[in-house]
């Protein structure tokens, strides 16, 4: 069998999947294993890519790789995900070694669903060791396991574990150690005769096809035959050509003949096998009582409740963004001012002074002012993902995604999409459909992600007042926030509906999802997703958005000719030489800095290249400055802020570093004197920016997935197109009412 | 006598007594434990419903729910 590939003494590297179902704590085990930090969370679906690290482990011995992968409930292989485990399992992923060991990882408090797809590992022939997890729930539950009798039946080493707390974690190092070179033994159970005998048929005829090194293991062909119209059966036509879309036809026929069911004979052998195995090895302490999870999905699923309820939280979630954000993110604000303001006068004036204060110190601080709001955010996206709610969500927002021609699956991407729409695009993975899953990918990037929240608080606080709404409930400041985040997921809608009915028709896909049972969210977890959420925008911070405001300082700045310096020197002469009394005196000086200044970055590149540009945005309300930054923040939206803070610091007077933004923009002036912003360009703005495909990431990422430019030129252009009329119209409408 | 899963009222139990072999998702349930001779529970009517099975809850759309034949208690 496969174990030839093993050399007992001599083996210095060695690769170990962890695989198992959905939610099973296969992350949280990896981290354990590896001391990395994956992200976990209690949904399926939460892994949707494989990830590496060392096994760490004292004294010596071979080095081990261990792959975390997404879940699989079983080796058919329904969707994208699904199929990726199986790639790398059966070692069909090219330039990957197959798993020298594989560690099945079993929810103890759910075993039976568990074995299923243990069974199926077991028959690939490759060492295996159950790592049987959560049995700190399981005799919550009062269920009590005997691993022994468990490792009998089963036919491989089964090591109890609580991966949370790090139970059981050495003795599972040791087990992964002493299995590598012991090939599972095989207890599995038989097939009826009817099934064995077409399986036999089929061995032969593909081995006929294709070089021997790369015969699929018998599960799989089982998976072949048993699976009409699965990814195995496209596999092996591929690899077999089109002959053998008959002769499985043919055996299938036979063994329905034989009067087997092709799609439940896997299971009911399994599922057979599996309670014989849990009759000897399982006894329940208590009566299943009637659980909490039960009781509470009678309110949160309930149809009219439960939407309630899911709204509630969203609007809680936004409140809190504003009120608990609020004082840290004035602090860190006046941190800035205060470090702008003392380089001004410790610095000798010059380019120098200019790229400290205008560039680096205005364009950082002004986007790390929001990394409360974006700590906010994920605490809430983080518990209500750890505690199990998710799931629901998407069993309630099912019947409104089957609007968009969509079902429940769609929602978890588009949910996290409201985070990020990187991971969000890379979760459709778990939508079996492929149409259904390049619609949600292509709608994804309308949900308003963190990097736009900065905007939205930035311009919400600065132009709109703070009116009690529903008798003090909310604020009309959170309330427009929440009609932001709505624009987005509201024009989702007839893009979605569109898709579906144009380029991507289809009928809606069948729903099917497990609800994990509830629990206490983590704190570590939930501050851990804090935390590389914070950590990676303060990231994104120091890098990307110093080069920018590097950029855009340097095109603002230069070339800064002598002679706007001589004019104003000449200008500035006179009136001291007039001799005009005091306060009079100092305003018209400050009249000419500011005069000054302007000069500056209107002769500059960037004021240039804006007024070149202003034809296009003057019916959006935005003056140039606007449109530049907004220009500028193609890349990466979170560029804006940093991008108006050299701007209007640039423009601005001498101290002017001292000022926060937002007093900036609300004192920002068209030159025949009206104020630039006003409520109606405020929003404008803010619709552009929830409208707008804003984000080199997202576009990457949706090429990688579809393997296309296609697909990210399409989603891009449709977005700038949809943001551009979005804020015409905005500005036009509000322009008029107010 | 042999009926699909959405005549099962709220907190009615049955036994699975076939799925409907010719639509794409039946493989797929089959493997999750939806086979012939299994208790289900209907937990919460509906489109989608919840059901509960070997002691864990499923949510089902309206189109799994057809391919399911019952034979309620
Ligand atoms: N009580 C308890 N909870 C656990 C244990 N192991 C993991 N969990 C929790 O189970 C949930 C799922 O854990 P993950 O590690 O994300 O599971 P996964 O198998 O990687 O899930 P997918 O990537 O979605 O397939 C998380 O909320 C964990 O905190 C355990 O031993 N005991
Ligand atoms: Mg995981």
């Amino acid at each position: 069998m496969t174990s030839l590939c093993s050399l007992p003494v001599a083996r210095k590297n060695a690769v170990v999947a962890l695989a198992g179902n959905p939610n099973t704590g296969k992350s949280t085990l990896f981290n354990a294993l590896t001391g990395f930090r994956q992200r976990v969370g209690n949904y399926p679906g939460v892994t949707v890519e494989k990830k590496t690290g060392l096994l760490e482990h004292e004294g010596d011995g071979p080095r081990i790789e261990i792959i975390d992968l997404p879940g699989a409930y079983s080796l058919s292989a329904t969707s994208a995900d699904e199929a990726i485990v199986l790639d790398v399992l059966l070692g069909h992923k090219e330039g990957i070694a197959p798993p020298d060991l594989i560690v099945v990882v079993l929810d103890a408090s759910n075993l039976s669903r568990n074995l299923f797809f243990a069974s199926q590992l077991l028959e690939i022939g490759r060492p295996v060791v159950a790592a049987l997890n959560m049995v700190d729930l399981a005799e919550a539950a009062g269920i009590s396991i005997d691993a022994a009798v468990l490792s009998q039946g089963i036919g491989c080493k089964v090591v109890p574990v609580v991966a949370t707390r790090q139970v059981g974690v050495t003795q599972l190092k040791q087990a992964i150690r002493d299995c590598l070179d012991t090939p599972a033994s095989n207890r599995c159970p038989s097939f009826p005769e009817c099934v064995c005998a077409e399986l036999d048929g089929l061995n032969q005829s593909v081995r006929s096809n294709g070089a021997p090194a790369t015969h699929p293991p018998r599960v799989q062909l089982l998976q072949t035959l048993l699976t009409p119209g699965g990814y195995h059966e496209q596999a092996m036509i591929r690899r077999c050509g089109r002959g053998l879309a008959d002769e499985l036809a043919r055996r299938r026929h036979r063994i329905q003949e034989a009067g087997e069911s092709i799609i439940e004979v896997e299971a009911r052998i399994r599922y057979a096998w599996i309670d014989r195995v849990l009759d000897q090895a399982v006894t329940r302490t208590a009566p299943a009582r009637r659980n909490r999870t039960e009781i509470a999905d009678r309110w949160l699923t309930h149809r009219l409740f439960g939407l309630l309820i899911f709204l509630l939280a969203m609007g809680i979630c936004f409140q809190s963004i504003y009120a608990w954000a609020a004082p840290v993110m004035n602090f860190i604000d006046g941190a800035f001012a205060m470090l702008g303001g003392a380089l001004t006068a410790v610095m000798p004036a010059g380019a120098l002074r200019s790229l400290a204060v205008d560039g680096v110190v205005a364009g950082v601080g002004a986007v790390l002012t929001f990394l409360p709001q974006i700590l906010v955010l994920f605490l809430f996206l983080a518990i209500l993902e750890d505690c199990g709610y998710m799931a629901r969500a998407a069993l309630l927002l099912d019947r409104w995604m089957g609007l968009l021609g969509l079902n429940g699956k769609s929602f978890i991407p588009l949910l996290s999409s409201f985070a990020c729409a990187v991971p969000g695009i890379m979760a459709t993975r778990t939508i079996e459909d492929r149409r259904d899953r390049l619609v949600t990918m292509l709608v994804a990037p309308l949900m308003s992600c963190s990097a736009r929240l900065p905007v939205y608080v930035l311009l919400i606080g600065a132009f709109v007042p703070s009116v009690p709404l529903l008798g003090g409930l909310l604020d009309l400041r959170a309330a427009t926030l929440l009609a932001m985040y709505a624009i987005g997921a509201g024009v989702a809608i007839p893009v979605a509906w569109l898709l579906k009915r144009t380029v991507l028709r289809g009928t809606p896909q069948p729903f099917l999802i497990e609800l994990p049972t509830y629990k206490w969210p983590s704190p570590s977890t939930v501050l851990h997703r804090m935390y590389e959420q914070g950590r990676a925008f303060c990231t994104s911070a120091g890098t990307i958005i110093v080069a920018v405001a590097v950029v855009v300082w340097a095109l603002g700045y230069y070339p800064h000719p002598a002679s706007i310096a001589e004019e104003h020197d000449a200008r500035r002469q006179a009136i001291v030489a007039a001799g005009a009394p005091e306060p009079g005196l100092s305003q018209q000086l400050d009249e000419i800095d500011r005069s000054e200044a302007g000069a500056y970055l209107r002769q500059s590149f960037l004021g240039r290249m804006g007024r070149w540009i202003e034809p296009l945005v003057t019916p959006l309300g935005w003056d140039w400055r606007i449109g530049t930054a907004a220009i500028a923040s193609f890349p990466a939206r979170e560029v804006v802020i940093a991008t108006m803070g050299t701007i209007y610091n640039l423009g601005g007077d001498q101290d002017a570093a001292s000022v926060s933004l937002r007093e900036k923009l609300r004192s920002a002036t068209w030159p025949d004197g009206r104020p630039v912003f006003n409520l109606a360009v405020a929003l404008s703005l803010m619709v552009f920016f929830a409208l707008c495909c804003q984000c080199g990431g997202t576009l990457a990422v949706i090429k990688r997935e579809t393997r296309s430019w296609g697909w990210p030129l399409l989603t891009f252009t449709y977005m700038t197109a949809l943001a551009y009329v979005g804020a015409l119209a905005t500005y036009q409408i509000a322009g008029r009412v107010m | 006598m042999n009926q699909p899963l959405p005549n099962l009222k709220r907190g009615q139990a049955g036994i699975i007594a076939g799925i409907d072999a010719a639509q794409p998702t039946a493989k797929r349930l089959a493997d999750l434990g939806f086979v012939s001779g299994i208790r289900i529970t209907m937990v919460r009517p509906g489109k989608p419903c919840i059901v509960r099975i070997d002691g864990r809850f499923v949510g089902l759309g309206a189109s799994c729910q057809q391919i399911i034949r019952v034979v309620p208690n």
